[in-house]
């Protein structure tokens, strides 16, 4: 199954997966095209997304930081309202007590009768009332009217009754009275005539602010209720605690205006406060009304509009990694079918120029074999003359020296031959120990009548110590040929060319071979070793041969330089490893 | 047997000598030179009935020596006999006036011919 899904994987394949063959090494331009692949794909993917994931990013931020006050902004309002509410309902109960007090005067308040009746004026005008007692100044209850027998109970030691003394009107905690209902007493101080005080004072239901703050809720996740500045919920809160117990969230500071925070690590999720602090103009409450929002309920639109930008920035990004990676591979496709069609053509190059330099050393062979065989052609002539025209042939000196004349030039002609068979066999690639000295004379040899027509002189320098070179001498020889025929192209009769061999390092060789013919001007060196570039007339060079050896070289694991000045003449220097190494010959072997 | 003079230029010196020896027992009168400055010399006090002449001198190359050999308006006809001849040579010598331009080896019985049909061409 894995076998099966692989083979159908490398059929998408681009095919410069696989390596270049090694066979085209030295021609390539670039070899590892996997590498250039992945390194155009995360060029690419990276600039085009970067600038979108950057404006996405800073996009959200924005958007979020807007949503933040828009919601902070709502909350406050909300809590804002909800306190003038209240505050107008506290504000109420004291001005209902203190116009009471006014009206009435503290003797009609006394008399339970009279007492009676306004309680029940009250609740008419006014609800939520359940009871009045009028207290003196010692703390004792003088008056009652309510559902409890209440009349004559001492308050002196109270909190209350020590607050209101201190402060003129009180507003109590909400707590819970001998009905189990939830209440809230307020108090007013009031002077008499004899200048003593007593104090008036309600029970008022708690029903009506609840319905006022309900009034204020909005939405499921929206939570609205009032604590104490000890932080127990005075009003039933929906998520943060039952009443009279402490609220689940942390206390807000103290703050003469309404403000909101968002709390980001309460339980269930980032959560909104509004709050403020309840002081109505006459009297300090013990009242924080707190409006609590949940975030998430209140982005709805925002999720929406987060969702569908989340969606199409993935699909922009797979549109982009997509193109991305189809245009590189398509380029580097390209790149490899170029550069192999190069390779390829250079090879075939390579192959051609060794035909043609068998051609022309079998030109040259040939020419050379002429004169010894015009020799012998002669010699032996002259030997039938003798016998035919003369005819003298006993004891003839003439005779024998013509005859030694004849073997000479057969001698001549074979080791020419010999030259020629072994030039031949060394074109088979095979590494083997190079006598270089040896290599040097024999292509020498092929220039050796030309040399001396031309009036060329050639030195031959080779260090003693550099024996032991292994490499392809076919390849090496061709080298040798190459730079040999273009200096004695370049050079003019009675020039002087100077072959050099010497170690270089401990296991490197190096070549020399210069001439002082016409040299080159400098803004040709950097191409020469180009295919097809040439400074020779039309059809006299190819100007694949510069090429050519540069590609033997880079096969033998060499370098090739070249120095040159114009009517000066030209150095190129080859190195070479003296050992061609294991591992290089088996790239080698298994590429052909 | 019509007796000619030749001038035998080339330095392969053997083959000129023996060259030379074959055409003397054919009844030549041959005068030979290995260089190309020397045959020029030769020239100048001799007159001969051919030139062969090879291309490969060490002092002047056959080609150069031909042309000045027609600049001093010799008309001597010339045959460069060459070992290295290439086709460039062969076109080059016979637009410098060269009687014939001839690979070497050759046979003497050819050479000989080609004298008998210069000496029946009108001059």
């Amino acid at each position: 199954m894995i076998a099966k899904f692989r083979r159908a994987l490398r059929a998408f394949q681009p095919k410069f997966y696989r390596s270049v063959s090694a066979h085209y090494n030295p021609y390539v331009t670039f070899t590892n095209y996997r590498r250039i692949w992945l390194i155009g794909i995360f060029l690419l993917i990276a600039t085009a997304l970067l600038p979108l994931l950057v404006v996405t990013a800073f996009h959200y931020q924005l958007i979020q930081n807007s949503i933040d006050s828009e919601l902070i902004l709502r909350t406050e309002r909300v809590a804002s309202n909800a306190r003038r509410a209240v505050t107008f309902f506290l504000e109420e109960g004291l001005d209902a007590l203190r116009f009471t007090v006014n009206e009435f005067g503290y003797g009609r308040l006394t008399d339970p009768d009279h007492l009676q009746e306004i309680l029940r004026n009250l609740k008419l005008g006014f609800g939520g009332l359940t009871d009045l007692s009028v207290i003196s100044q010692q703390g004792l209850q003088i008056a009652y009217a309510g559902p409890f027998k209440l009349e004559g109970r001492d308050y002196s030691d109270q909190q209350w009754f020590i607050q209101c003394r201190k402060q003129n009107l009180y507003i109590s905690d909400i707590f819970r009275g001998y009905r189990d209902v939830p209440h809230v007493i307020i108090a007013v101080k009031a002077f008499r005539n004899d200048g003593s005080y007593f104090i008036f004072r309600a029970t008022l239901e708690t029903e009506r602010l609840i319905q006022i703050l309900d009034s204020y809720k909005s939405g499921a996740y929206a939570d609205i209720f009032i604590v104490n500045r000890q932080g127990f919920i005075q009003t039933p809160s929906a998520h943060y605690g039952d009443i009279f117990e402490k609220m689940s969230l942390p206390l807000p500071s103290y703050s003469s205006r309404t403000e909101a925070v968002i709390y980001n690590d309460i339980g269930s999720g980032p959560i909104i406060t509004g709050y403020a602090y309840i002081s109505t103009q006459l009297a300090h409450t013990p009242f924080i009304l707190m409006v609590v929002k949940q975030k998430q309920g209140m982005l709805g639109p925002w999720q929406e509009l987060r969702s569908k930008i989340t969606w199409f920035v993935g699909c922009g990004i797979l549109i982009v990694i997509l193109v991305m990676t189809l245009t590189c591979t398509y380029m580097v496709n390209r790149l490899y079918q170029a550069d192999t069609a190069k390779a390829e053509t250079m090879a075939l190059m390579e192959q051609n120029n060794q035909l043609v330099s068998m051609g022309q050393l079998a030109a040259g062979v040939a020419h050379e074999i002429n004169n010894p065989l015009a020799l012998i052609n002669e010699t032996a002539g002259y030997i039938k003359d003798l016998f035919v025209i003369k005819h003298q042939y006993k004891d003839d000196k003439e005779l024998l020296e013509n005859i030694d004349a004849i073997i000479d030039a057969v001698d001549r002609c074979g080791t020419i031959t010999k030259q020629l068979l072994g030039f031949t066999r060394k074109f088979d690639p095979k590494i083997q120990q190079v006598d270089l000295a040896r290599l040097i004379s024999e292509v020498l040899a092929f220039h050796k009548k030309e040399a001396e027509y031309r009036n060329i002189e050639v030195y031959v320098d080779v260090e003693g110590d550099i024996s032991g070179l292994e490499t392809d001498q076919g390849k090496l020889q061709q080298i040798l040929v190459n730079l040999v025929n273009n200096a004695f192209q370049a050079m003019d009769d009675g020039c002087i060319l100077e072959v050099r061999a010497a170690a270089e390092e401990a296991d490197r060789v190096r070549l020399t071979i210069s001439d002082n013919g016409c040299g080159m001007p400098e803004d040709t060196l950097p191409k020469i070793f180009e295919p097809f570039f040439t400074t020779k007339e039309k059809d006299q060079g190819t100007g694949l041969g510069l090429a050519i050896t540069y590609g033997l070289v880079t096969k033998l694991h060499g370098k090739i330089a070249v120095e040159s000045r114009e009517n000066e003449g030209t150095t190129f220097v080859v190195t070479l490893p003296k050992q061609f190494k294991e591992e290089m010959r088996e790239n080698e072997s298994s590429s052909g | 047997m019509k007796q000619y003079s030749l001038l035998i230029v080339d330095d392969e010196e053997r083959f000129a000598n023996m060259l030379a020896r074959r055409l003397n027992l054919r009844g030549c009168a041959c005068e030979v030179c290995y260089r190309g400055q020397k045959a020029l010399d030769v020239l100048e006090r001799q007159s001969f009935f051919l030139v062969l002449l090879d291309l490969h001198l060490p002092d002047i190359y056959g080609t150069e020596v031909l042309s000045r050999i027609r600049k001093r308006r010799l008309t001597t006809p010339v045959i460069v006999l060459t070992g290295h001849g290439t086709e460039d040579d062969r076109k080059k010598c016979l637009e410098l006036g060269a009687y014939d331009f001839i690979h070497k080896p050759v046979g003497i019985d050819k050479l000989m011919a080609i004298l008998e049909k210069i000496e029946r061409e009108p001059a």
